[in-house]
């Protein structure tokens, strides 16, 4: 009796080791495809092999170079206007972050905590108006920002980001619906005004929304390359943002793609600052995706 | 029970009681008209009579400054890029442009014409919300009167804001925003569709006009692009925002599982390796990508190396066959998607209650049965509402597709490939090639579907009737 | 929480301040990104010539911008305020930027208008005007031209091979690689087999809106099926022609995949970037009919010179620019005879000066970039100027109703649906009617 069971407890955790084992083999196969092309991407920023005293900058068949530098890194910075776009990306995405982050946690307090009339009102239109495909829209508003005269600088571009991000409010609210209510009652007879409680009690507990929704304000300029290549218009160079000037790269009319490692090289430094900034705040990312995707 | 009854009686009547209410708001209009001061009667002519009426003077002049911009606006109706704004640009939006221009002279732009009519009839709105509140606010004076009180001073006003009306402040620069940015250009769109703007009409060369319906029925009849291909396009939409969904969500869930399985080490690094492709944008991953399944590229190399097949597989645009373009984008989205279900699950899974867990262990359930009742369930209830964004999302998601195979492979004769979604045809259409018309038809058709799977879901899930009942 | 939204608005205010509304002094030229610097400095050195000539200060500030000439065209369409004073576009674009009240101003100045005739081949001076309200008028100042020429290996194929599809395709077997691979299966690059002409004569059936008429197209000669027929042979044969893959031509170069590729001078670059010192450059080969392909009046060993849309970029003025006369006196600068011989050797621009070829010392240079000019030039002799410029309907028609990929599902012939004679004829009748209407027929 005794034995059978000793027995099977073995069986048990040697089944359980057997588990463990299979899982981290599954686990290890899958980390290398997820890796396989960002790594490929990277080894190809520094390929540098030559020919003719050329770059070799097309795609090669090898997945590991054959010989490495950083010649590529040079000739964006020497060759292309990178460091410009760069700059330009940095300037609109940082401030475009503070407006979108201020408009959205506002419409999201209000639309969480605050009763008044219009509010389902508000809240219908924004869903229906977020169902819309966004492209057709870039016509008229490439149209009303050049009524204001501001076409084709950086400045549209941080409009055009921020000025819509009161829509996105829904994971914000999510999180704020979470906050009890009887925290804000309590301070109301208090003698707290509602900026007060907002201010004063809201905001100092949503830390992690906070970040959550500044980091997607932020990370998103360095990806945008459709509304970008609109407003600022494909001819004026020296205002694209990085993503305009990337994506010219590779898919502009009439460029080839000898400029693919340049490209790469181009692809690390957007990366690795945005990659950084997104791993060193993972932690509130994820209470973000979850607070948002609970509560719909 | 008895909610639900109301709710079906009041969508019966909504119809009805929105003509109720207008006149609701007509008696009210005449009643304060008639009842109210001076200073009220006066402001329904000059904006801000009542408030100088009770001394009000900022709020006054602001409004009085309102009211002559408005006119001013409506009057003068100032140019811009050659076309009006103001009273001409309402005549304007009925004929947009009259001017066919020559070779010297030039022709009415009547895109702007349209856009300009837009806008103000948009402000003619905002103008008259603004003269309600005018008389709104006089009235009120009147009555804080009435009951001994004196009119709110300048600095009150403000005060409110912050509290009581604290809404309207933390409200109106979205609201403005998204009127500017997102409402008005919404319309205009939608308005584009029962026009002839296309590649044929550029706009201030030649004119284009109102055409009813015209593009609407083209997509049931005739020969071209938009009827041919139309049925196609939708079917494949609809199949890609299902598979999609499905594979990233299941996929997602069991990768979460799989590393918060008991006894694995270091979590947070495979977490980290599977989040590297949500960091990275995605026109360079996806790029990658491509390059990658190239006919020539390093995938295709290493499968010949192996020996796995003799000749390259053509993976993507150029593909012999669209089942295998299309199965190979919806493998390629799993490598995008997974990642986000695997965080959300994984935070899910921290938050499972515990309790749950505790009554199960009392009633003797084993790990394996505690996990496949309660930590299984429990994850599908908390994330059905994310099924729905995601579905809507993944309808109208445009870079795998476009940045793949930009719609490949290739329908001969066709601008619509046989991977275009509905967005990257719209895409195509717009931006590539100026037909404009019937890309905004297609976005209107894009929307109806979106709107019908949110409402659907939407009116049903647990958090919208919550919504209703308001905590 | 308040400073900071405090200071985000007054930032907010700062920045409307500083958002200028770009003042009309200056005078603004987009020309081709490979040569800015160019341009730019020719531009510098007319503003000098100006003042010293004039005794007054140019009254504009001159800035030259990199803008590619297709991306010009489309800016500009889409919003014309956002284009340039002069700007230039390949002649084929022409017939948008013209369309209903037109988009850019004719040349009105009769120094200039003569520079034109006198400078440029006929088949230029046809496609640079237009006709507007029933008179014709004169858009575009021609200054560089560029045909698709030849791009191959020369360590698998010998200049002798070069000459005929048949040498490369020879080699291409020698070696089990393709013979030759396009830059992309658009209506642009498959003008080598519809375009060709009969080495002997120059004559062709083929007909693409002769004299800018909408309805003279004709796609169903005999010599053209009788291409046809030869094309389907040499794309379906597993060592000779074929579109490009989802890796680009380059790639296929590069890795020795394919051993020639039909492309423009924009290719040039990518090219020798993929070839390196075994990069050949010449004229389109020629291709003889064999038995197989005889159709009709086209019999056995005729002999086809490949084809080409021989085209002029060229600068156009903006309509409602308030600098014209200025404008026009640039532009009889920037595409006078000097200007642009220097501009061939200095960016490596092939002139579109009529005689270029035998005025120019450049020409003769033992270089890759002389080769590539000379190679040009000769093609130019079978070459027809894209028509498109008459009507926007037809660049329309021709690129963007599907007749391109229609022709490539002949010559790709994949499920043997076109082996036939009758569904090639089909086929084609199919691409005219695209041609003609933008509609499939009934």
């Amino acid at each position: 009796m005794m034995q059978t069971k000793e027995v099977k407890l073995k069986s048990y955790k040697a089944s359980q080791r057997t588990s463990l084992i299979l899982s981290y083999i599954a686990l290890a196969i899958l980390a290398i495809i997820w890796l396989y092309p960002i790594l490929w991407i990277f080894l190809n920023s520094i390929r540098t092999e030559f020919e003719s005293g050329q770059l070799v900058g097309i795609v090669v068949s090898h997945y590991i170079p054959h010989a490495i530098g950083f010649d590529n890194f040079r000739a964006l910075f020497t060759e292309t206007l990178f460091p410009r776009w760069f700059l330009n990306t940095l300037f609109v995405s940082s401030i475009s972050f503070i407006i979108s982050t201020l408009l959205t946690l506002s419409v999201a307090y209000v639309m969480s905590k605050l009763k008044f009339k219009a509010r389902k009102t508000f809240l219908n239109v924004a869903i229906i108006l977020g169902l819309f495909p966004g492209f057709m829209s870039m016509i008229a508003i490439y149209y009303i920002l050049k009524a204001f005269q501001l076409t084709q600088t950086l400045f549209a571009l941080i409009l055009v980001y921020s000025a819509g991000a009161g829509l996105g409010f829904y994971v914000a609210k999510g999180f704020f619906d979470i906050i009890p209510n009887s925290l804000l009652e309590s301070a109301r007879l208090d003698g707290a005004t509602n900026s007060q409680i907002f201010t004063k009690i809201v905001l100092p507990l949503s830390k992690p929304i906070i970040i959550y929704t500044a980091l997607l304000a932020f990370i998103g300029p360095w990806m945008d390359f459709i509304f970008a290549r609109v407003i600022i218009g494909e001819a004026n160079k020296k205002t694209w943002t990085v993503a305009v000037g990337l994506y010219n790269m590779i898919y502009g009319e009439q460029t080839d793609s000898n400029l693919f490692t340049t490209f790469t090289a181009g692809c690390m430094i957007v990366a690795i600052p945005i990659v950084g900034l997104f791993l060193s705040m993972q932690k509130y990312y994820v209470e973000g995706v979850t607070a948002g995707s609970v509560k719909g | 029970m008895a909610d639900n009854q109301d709710i079906t009686k009041k969508r019966k009547f909504r119809f009805l009681s929105v003509f109720a209410k207008i006149g609701k708001s007509f008696k009210k209009f005449i009643f304060r008209f008639k009842d109210g001061s001076l200073g009220t009667k006066l402001s329904h002519f000059i904006m801000g009579a009542g408030s100088f009426f009770h001394k009000q003077i900022i709020k006054g002049i602001l409004f009085l400054i309102l009211q002559l911009g408005f006119l001013a606006l409506m009057i003068f109706s100032p140019q811009v890029n050659d076309t009006p704004f103001g009273f001409k640009a309402i005549i304007n939006f009925f004929t947009l442009g009259t001017e066919a221009g020559s070779i010297f002279t030039p022709t009415d732009n009547s895109m702007l014409m349209l856009l300009f009519g837009v806008i103000t009839f948009g402000v003619i709105g905002l103008f008259f919300a603004t003269y309600f509140a005018n008389i709104r606010s006089a009235y009120k004076a009147d009555l804080d009167l009435r009951e001994g009180k004196t009119p709110t001073s300048f600095k009150e006003d403000i005060r409110q804001l912050l509290d009581t009306r604290f809404h309207i402040a933390m409200l109106t620069p979205s609201i403005i925003g998204i009127i500017t940015f997102t409402v008005l250009p919404t319309i205009f769109m939608i308005l584009i569709a029962f026009t002839n703007y296309d590649s044929l009409h550029p706009a201030g060369q030649v004119l284009f006009d109102w055409v009813g319906f015209d593009n609407f029925i083209a997509i049931f009849n005739g020969t071209g692009e938009i009827s041919v291909r139309f049925a196609p396009v939708l079917g494949w939409t609809l199949l890609w925002a299902f598979s999609a969904t499905a594979t990233c969500y299941i996929g997602g869930i069991l990768l979460a599982l799989l590393i918060n399985k008991k006894g694995i080490k270091g979590k947070k690094i495979w977490r980290t390796i599977f989040i590297l492709t949500i960091a990275l944008p995605q026109f360079i991953s996806l790029l990658a990508m491509r390059n990658l399944l190239g006919e020539f590229g390093p995938v295709n190399n290493m499968l010949m190396t192996i020996g796995l097949t003799d000749a390259p597989i053509k993976f993507l645009s150029t593909a012999d066959s669209a089942w295998t373009a299309r199965i190979t984008i919806i493998v390629i989205n799993i490598w995008i998607g997974i990642p986000y279900t695997m965080l959300m699950t994984s935070g899910i899974l921290m938050n499972v209650p515990k309790d749950l867990y505790e009554a199960a262990q009392i009633d003797g359930a084993t790990k394996r049965q505690a996990f496949r009742h309660i930590t299984v369930p429990y994850i599908l209830f908390v994330t059905a509402p994310y099924l729905i964004t995601s579905f809507v999302g993944n309808i109208t998601s445009f870079n795998v597709i476009y940045l793949l195979t930009g719609g490949g492979p290739t329908v001969p004769g066709y601008i619509a490939g046989e991977t275009d979604l509905l967005v990257t045809w719209l895409y195509k259409l717009t931006i590539d090639e100026a037909e404009y018309n019937i890309g905004s038809v297609i976005a209107i058709m894009t929307f109806i579907i979106t709107a019908t799977a949110t409402l659907l879901s939407y009116r049903r899930s647990k958090s919208y009737k919550e919504e209703d009942a308001f905590q | 929480m308040k400073k900071v939204m405090l200071s985000a608005l007054l930032f907010l205010m700062v920045l409307f301040g500083a958002v200028s509304c770009g003042g009309n002094k200056e005078l603004l030229i987009w020309v081709g990104a490979e040569s800015v610097d160019f341009y730019a400095a020719k531009m510098v050195e007319y503003v000098e010539d100006y003042n010293a000539t004039n005794e007054k200060e140019f009254p504009y500030e001159v800035s030259v911008v990199g803008v590619d000439s297709s991306t010009a065209a489309a800016t500009f369409l889409d919003d014309t305020d956002a284009g340039a004073d002069i700007f230039t576009v390949p002649h084929d674009n022409l017939g948008k930027l013209i369309a209903g009240s037109s988009a850019i101003a004719p040349v009105q100045s009769e120094a200039l208008l003569t520079q034109i005739a006198n400078d440029n081949p006929q088949s230029f001076l046809d496609v640079i005007k237009g006709t507007v309200d029933g008179t014709e008028y004169t858009f575009g100042i021609p200054y560089v031209a560029q045909s698709l020429v030849l791009y191959y290996n020369t360590a698998y194929i010998t200049e002798e091979q070069a000459l005929t599809w048949e040498g490369i395709w020879e080699a291409a077997q020698t070696a089990n690689k393709n013979a030759m691979t396009l830059t992309e299966a658009g209506g642009f690059n498959n003008s080598f087999l519809l375009l060709a002409t009969d080495a002997t004569d120059h004559s062709t059936t083929l007909e693409l809106y002769t004299d800018g008429v909408q309805e003279n197209c004709y796609a169903l000669g005999d010599d053209t099926i009788a291409k046809m027929k030869w094309g389907q042979r040499f794309f379906m044969d597993e060592n000779g022609g074929k579109a490009p893959s989802d890796s680009g031509w380059e790639v296929e170069l590069r890795d020795e995949k394919t051993l020639s590729t039909i492309g423009g001078a924009w290719h040039y670059e990518a090219a020798t970037s993929a070839l390196g010192e075994d990069l050949g450059i010449t004229v389109l080969p020629t291709f003889t009919l064999t038995a197989d392909d005889a159709y009709g009046t086209a019999t056995e060993g005729t002999v086809y010179k490949s084809g080409t849309f021989a085209d002029t970029k060229m600068f156009v003025i903006k309509k409602n620019s308030n600098k014209a006369e200025y404008l026009e006196d640039i532009l009889l600068f920037l595409s006078s005879k000097e200007v642009q011989e220097e501009s061939f050797e200095q960016a490596a621009n092939l002139p579109a000066y009529k005689n270029a070829s035998t005025e120019f010392e450049a020409f003769e240079a033992d270089t890759l970039d002389a080769q590539l000019a000379r190679a040009q030039v000769e093609m130019f002799a079978w070459g027809i100027s894209q028509p498109f410029g008459y009507n926007s309907k037809y660049n329309t028609y021709y690129y963007s109703k599907g007749a391109p990929d229609l022709f490539l599902e002949i010559l790709e012939n994949e499920d043997g649906s076109f082996s036939t004679d009758q569904a090639i004829i089909d086929q084609l009748t199919i691409i005219q009617s695209l041609w003609t209407t933008g509609l499939r027929p009934e």
